[in-house]
């Protein structure tokens, strides 16, 4: 065994903090109070390489490993950045890119991948509908052949990015009695006549992300969009939710870093009873409380990137135990965190009650808790 | 980086498993109600097994190999929680006394018997109303012919009952050293063992010392400081958290099968959410605490300066995770956990002392926010 990670691995992880530190984080408050997307963040994500960066070098990526990728999602978190724009950088590179990157044809790579990974067009995946959350095989969108095109029937809900989104990832089924052979995947661009996005949905946390509706009326989309084989949308969604188990969940745990410094420092700072509130123990419990669930936490991600990196393809095990554990595990020292800064906790200023709210995605988002123990019980 | 184990790993811990056969199971038995005669004699024969594969040499020769040492750890703890810890203060505190702060000679007489598994030690540390955390240890030696007369209480020795040496932590002049003590010799009387909640294969008993003669040569120091006594205590304390994942597996393992293979309203109740869904939230601390005490061990071997803070978080997620997933194991087993003798009602039972020996989670927690304070 060996938990290092190699000496260019923690440089660029160091570069990505300088980077996010000076570039990003002093735009985050605004924007996610605002509820905000914040467009030019998200291009200086691209400049800088992160949007791409396990994308070949021939497509603009950087040929990087999956481990940095996740690593670059700890750095943006451990810099200050929100969780939202964590989130729209996730349902971008790795939801809606990384599935045509990795299934798509040579065409479908070199017209999407360089834009995507430039930040040029923002993309999103639409697999859950209004009637279908966890349970996939339901999905009711249709994808019917006519002539040289698809055409698409259907809603998607909770979609990151969809109203922002240039290129969305749909999943349809195209066989129409079959559950999960049934689906397949498609590239739909914005503007294609017949596809629309519902109204940003307010949310309680991730606010700088934008969410919403994508509706499909006879939406007409060449036959060339379908990725890879017609039914074999199931398996790249399941591949999919690996990034989501992984990549996507890393940002939390850069993100509880985060917020620990800000803890020590506010435990030093504040004083209560003639000493630092650090001194005492019941605050001193809490802050070990979080140190411990970021140490706990922090390899369940990297051994999913190092499976991945090892080629082994499918690691539902691994992902369900490390989103299991993220998701449920972090509601107790994320609350410990905002309570630790009293009434100041509170306030949207310490940015402490930030990540309180965008954490609270974590048991939900990309599948749930539940769904973990599911797939769990499942495979024991 | 790297999650397999490597090919020694996997050996050594084949081989650990290989010590052990369908007739184990009786011996563990006589070991958990057993008396002191027993208990000997059931450590000491599976003792010599341990040493034959090179269990015993761990931490003694290539001190740095934490991983190894806490894969071959996890393997034994699996197996017999109670000879499990019986094993380790032998091997890897007396013996590790020795083999780091030990001289030539005492080396020489010691190391060979202790990774051949002939010989019993135990290390005896706390005191009575107190801990070496914060206050001195009272037991002292004071000069006398080729040695030292040795004077103090002792609590909670393990091993104290069934060892041939202990190695006792005291003063001479205000600096800590360890006399080397044989058993039966003049002066040191061992305390009726003390029954215990769990663990209750492990002898665990006081000891008194009154004028008790220690020669030169059998002691070690004298130490300015006190980092003797931390690293003793870091060493207990990576022994509980490999003892937290055996105590885990088994716990996990009972509960599954029986999950598998009891049946209600015709089905198996890992079927229904109510069971499955516990075992998932199982498996997840088993897995999260496992990859947590592995980074910890790697930490050591690499001197990671998070090495100590990272160790103590990994010392307390896995024990308080061990009494959760024993908790969760005796549910699942419902009637049939309850009764004696089976893994889950012992986990339940032997979860306890994880937190509360070595460095105590209170106190572990306390370092760990003293270093979270450092942070910015």
């Amino acid at each position: 065994m060996d938990f290092s990670f190699t000496a260019e691995q923690l440089m660029f992880k160091e570069q990505v903090m300088r980077f996010a530190t000076k570039e990003i984080v002093p735009r985050v408050q605004e924007h996610e109070l605002k509820g905000e997307f914040d467009f030019q963040s998200f291009r200086k994500l691209g400049e800088f390489g992160i949007l791409g960066l396990h994308f070949s070098e021939e497509l603009g990526g950087s040929d990087v490993d999956v481990v940095t990728s996740v690593l670059v999602g700890e750095a943006l978190g451990e810099a200050g950045v929100d969780g939202g724009l964590t989130l729209a950088y996730g349902a971008h590179t790795f939801l809606c890119a990384d599935t045509i990157f990795a299934h798509g044809t040579d065409t479908q790579r070199k017209k999407y991948i360089p834009k995507l990974a430039s930040g040029e067009w923002i993309g999103c995946m639409g697999l859950t509908e209004p009637g279908a959350g966890s349970d996939v095989a339901s999905l009711a969108t249709r994808a019917k052949k006519r002539g040289d095109k698809y055409v698409l029937n259907g809603n998607k809900m909770f979609i990151t990015n969809g109203p922002v989104s240039d290129v969305a990832v749909i999943y349809a089924k195209t066989g129409k009695d079959l559950k999960h052979a049934g689906i397949s995947a498609f590239i739909v661009e914005k503007g294609a006549a017949g596809f629309s996005t519902g109204k940003n949905l307010i949310k309680m946390g991730v606010r700088s992300s934008h969410t919403s509706e994508l509706i499909f009326e006879d939406c007409e989309i060449p036959e060339e969009n379908l990725i890879g084989q017609e039914g074999a949308g199931f398996t790249m969604a399941m591949q999919t939710v690996e990034w989501d188990r992984s990549a996507l969940l890393a940002p939390f745990i850069g993100g509880m870093t985060y917020v620990l410094k800000k803890c020590a420092r506010f435990a030093k700072e504040r004083y209560q009873f003639g000493r630092p509130i650090g001194e005492f123990q019941a605050i001193k419990h809490k802050l070990s409380d979080i140190k411990i669930f970021i140490e706990a936490a922090r390899s369940l991600c990297y051994r999913i990137a190092w499976c991945k990196d090892q080629g082994r393809p499918l690691n539902h095990l691994e992902a369900a135990v490390a989103k299991l554990f993220v998701g449920d595990w972090s509601l107790n020292p994320a609350n410990d965190a905002m309570v630790l800064h009293g009434g100041y906790g509170y306030c949207h200023e310490y940015e402490v009650e930030r990540y309180f709210r965008d954490s609270r995605l974590a048991p939900i988002g990309g599948g749930t808790s539940e769904i973990s123990k599911r797939i769990i019980s499942k495979l024991i | 980086m790297d999650f397999d184990y490597s090919e020694t790993q996997r050996n050594l811990r084949e081989k650990v498993k290989g010590v052990f056969d369908t007739d184990s199971k009786a011996s563990f038995a006589k070991l958990e109600s057993g008396d002191d005669d027993e208990i000997r004699s059931v450590v000491s024969r599976y003792l010599k097994a341990l040493g034959q594969v090179g269990y015993l040499t761990l931490g003694l020769e290539n001190e740095k190999d934490t991983l190894g040492l806490v894969a071959a750890q996890e393997s034994l703890a699996t197996i017999s929680p109670s000879l499990f810890l019986s094993v380790e203060v032998n091997a890897r505190i007396f013996g590790r006394l020795i083999a780091v702060y030990g001289t030539a000679d005492q080396k020489s007489q010691f190391l060979h018997d202790l990774k051949e598994g002939r010989l019993i030690g135990a290390v005896a540390l706390s005191e009575g109303g107190m801990n070496i955390e914060n206050n001195p240890l009272n037991t002292a030696g004071v000069p006398f012919g080729e040695g030292f007369l040795v004077a103090g209480e002792k609590n909670y020795v393990v091993n104290a009952p069934i060892a041939g040496w202990i190695a006792i932590a005291g003063t001479v002049k205000e600096n800590i050293v360890f006399f080397l003590i044989k058993k039966g010799s003049e002066g040191l009387s061992i305390g009726q063992r003390l029954p215990t909640m769990g663990y209750n294969g492990m002898a665990i008993s006081t000891i008194s010392l009154k004028n008790c003669s220690a020669l030169s040569k059998y002691v070690i120091g004298p130490f300015e400081g006190e980092e003797p006594l931390k690293t003793i205590r870091m060493w207990e304390d990576q022994i509980l958290t490999a003892g937290s994942l055996g105590l885990m597996h088994r716990c996990y393992t009972t509960a599954l099968s029986y999950a598998k293979h009891h049946k209600s309203g015709n089905k198996p109740i890992i079927a229904y959410q109510e069971v499955g869904f516990k075992l998932a939230e199982m498996l997840t601390l088993l897995q999260t605490a496992q990859l947590l005490a592995y980074r910890a061990a790697w930490m050591a071997e690499t001197n990671n300066r998070e090495t100590s803070v990272v160790a103590h978080c990994a010392k307390v997620f896995c024990a308080e995770s061990a009494e959760e997933v024993a908790s969760q194991a005796l549910q699942i087993l419902g009637g049939h956990g309850y009764i004696d003798g089976n893994p889950a009602e012992e986990g339940y039972r032997n979860a306890k002392y994880l937190q509360i020996a070595g460095t105590s989670a209170e106190i572990s927690r306390m370092k760990i926010a003293d270093r979270v304070l450092q942070m910015d």
